[in-house]
């Protein structure tokens, strides 16, 4: 059984020598679908990305009590930093604040008669990204709650408006991101699939044929399964390829003043979704074109 | 091996076949005739299961026909060796390769199989072109590939859908000394023809002749075969 399922395995992959015209065609159309659907997940990859990026957090700024040990202070910003959603964590000693502030008057700014009495307290900036599971109100609320009644704490800043804004971005790219890679997936299925199956009509004979001398449905499609696999893995691979290489281009062509966009690649899983879908499309067409 | 009882099909509002009946015993010969369109390769379809049976009952090979399901249609079709006029073979495949997929679907392990297909292989006078492309073999060398696939796995049955219709006269005699020798084994065969020819070639068969999807009376069909042989003399 095993050899002829390799055998048949064999047949389906040595098509492709048999039919190489055919193939190549089917596969470049494959390759071409996955790499505009990857396109349009990369756009909208990277637009989720800037939004949430400037748009999707909410900033709290800590204050410690004056004269609060640096031991406690550490230890409790080590807390802080173990937090759940916390994007970027910038944390200013007495003496970081004092020349943080003066590098931001410039030339009015000099504080060095300071230096020995530094009234400034110990500070923090802690940046947090909304979880697209946590978009309730109370999120913020709890958060400020949280980091208030760290003991050294003396007082914690935030803008409400700032977390409201943050809330309806991160619903809004969920409620669009959505339906576009829904209609994607059912473009790309569509087109894929019929491509696969217009390339099996090259095989219609040998299906017939095969059917009359009495071969079990499973022996008939293995080969075109197998076929269909390697059209939708080799097609979405080459497809990614393309995807990587045109990122690489476009990498840095809107990192430039004002956009500073750095065009990232999707994210492993997000590849892998692509990939397995296409080779899902693939082997559900092969699958139907000889039912 | 066959029965037919009061077996009917349409495509559409068209008859192709009605109320036709027939036995077929096991080492049989029978022609089935008629003009183009009379309905015979209608009946060949429906004793291999290439249309579904709607009306009337049939028997093949032991199957009940209007039980048929698609898994046991592998199952009948390995009892059933079927030949078409345009051969139907793979022209990229070599003739070894288009004679062993009978076998190869059947699981047969290599070392038989090889020694099943070389013989009906030189059996055929097809030897020396065992491993040529189907596409370098004339119309009659192809059509004995497609008659070697049909009957190395040794159906009881054959159905033949005007074998020789695209064949010369000698051809034609040649692959009728093919089926009579598979006759003879004891295999039985339906053959659909017009030819005059093949049916002169084997005497003994018996002959059903449709006609507008019915099968003729022999009084009927000799009274239709008398005024053909006037038309033609005429």
């Amino acid at each position: 059984m095993l050899g002829r399922i390799l055998r048949l395995t064999g047949r389906g992959l040595g098509d492709f020598i048999v039919h190489p015209f055919a193939h190549l065609l089917t596969l470049t159309a494959v390759a071409m679908v996955a790499f505009l659907a990857g396109f349009v997940l990369l756009t909208l990859h990277n637009v989720n990305l800037q939004l949430l990026k400037t748009r999707g957090q909410v900033e709290f700024q800590l204050y410690w009590a004056e004269g609060a040990k640096q031991d406690t202070v550490r230890s409790e910003w080590k807390t802080i930093r173990d937090m759940q959603a916390l994007k970027e964590f910038k944390t200013f000693t007495p003496g970081d604040a004092l020349v943080e502030l003066a590098e931001t008057l410039g030339e009015s700014g000099d504080f060095s008669w300071l230096r020995d009495q530094n009234p400034l307290p110990y500070s923090a900036l802690a940046a947090f990204e909304v979880p697209p599971d946590k978009q309730e109100k109370g999120w913020a609320a709890e958060l400020l709650t949280e980091l208030k009644s760290l003991p050294g704490v003396e007082k914690v800043h935030y803008a409400p408006t700032q977390m409201d804004l943050a809330q309806s971005w991160v619903a809004l790219t969920r409620t669009v991101a959505w339906p576009v890679v829904g209609f994607l997936a059912l473009v790309a299925a569509l087109v894929v699939g019929n491509t696969i199956k217009l390339s099996l009509m090259t095989r219609r004979d040998e299906v017939e044929i095969l059917s009359l001398v009495g071969a079990r449905p499973w022996y008939i499609r293995w080969p075109l399964l197998t076929g269909g696999f390697m059209q939708g893995l080799v097609g979405s691979g080459a497809g990614l390829g393309l995807l990587f290489l045109a990122q690489n281009t476009l990498k840095d062509a809107l990192n430039v003043p004002p956009f500073f966009i750095e065009v990232s690649f999707l994210p492993p899983e997000q590849c892998a979704a692509l990939a397995g879908g296409v080779i899902l499309v693939s082997l559900a067409a092969s699958w139907v074109a000889v039912r | 091996m066959v029965e037919l009882t009061r077996v009917s099909h349409t495509f559409g509002s068209q008859w192709a076949l009605k109320d036709v009946s027939f036995k077929l015993e096991k080492g049989e010969f029978l022609f089935l005739t008629g003009h183009s369109g009379a309905g015979k390769s209608t009946l060949l379809k429906l004793l291999y299961g290439a249309i579904p049976l709607k009306r009337g009952r049939a028997t093949v090979c032991g199957f009940d026909m209007n039980r048929l399901g698609r898994r046991k249609l592998p199952l009948l079709r390995r009892r059933v060796g079927v030949v078409f006029q345009d051969f139907k073979v793979l022209p990229e495949r070599s003739v070894f390769d288009n004679v062993a997929m009978s076998l190869e679907v059947r699981g047969m392990a290599r070392q038989h199989l090889e020694r099943r297909v070389r013989a009906i292989v030189r059996a055929m006078g097809l030897e020396a072109k065992s491993y040529t492309p189907c596409q370098a073999l004339s119309g009659g060398e192809q059509q004995r590939v497609a008659i070697a696939r049909s009957m190395v796995a040794g159906p009881e049955l054959i159905l033949a859908d005007e074998p020789t219709g695209n064949l010369d006269f000698d051809l034609t005699m040649h692959l009728m000394d093919i089926f009579k020798q598979f006759h003879n084994y004891g295999t039985s065969v339906i053959m659909a023809t017009h030819s005059r020819e093949v049916l002169d070639c084997v005497p003994g068969a018996r002959k059903l002749h449709l006609e507008n999807g019915r099968i003729l009376e022999p009084e009927e069909a000799a009274a239709t075969e008398a005024a053909e042989a006037e038309k033609k003399a005429c």
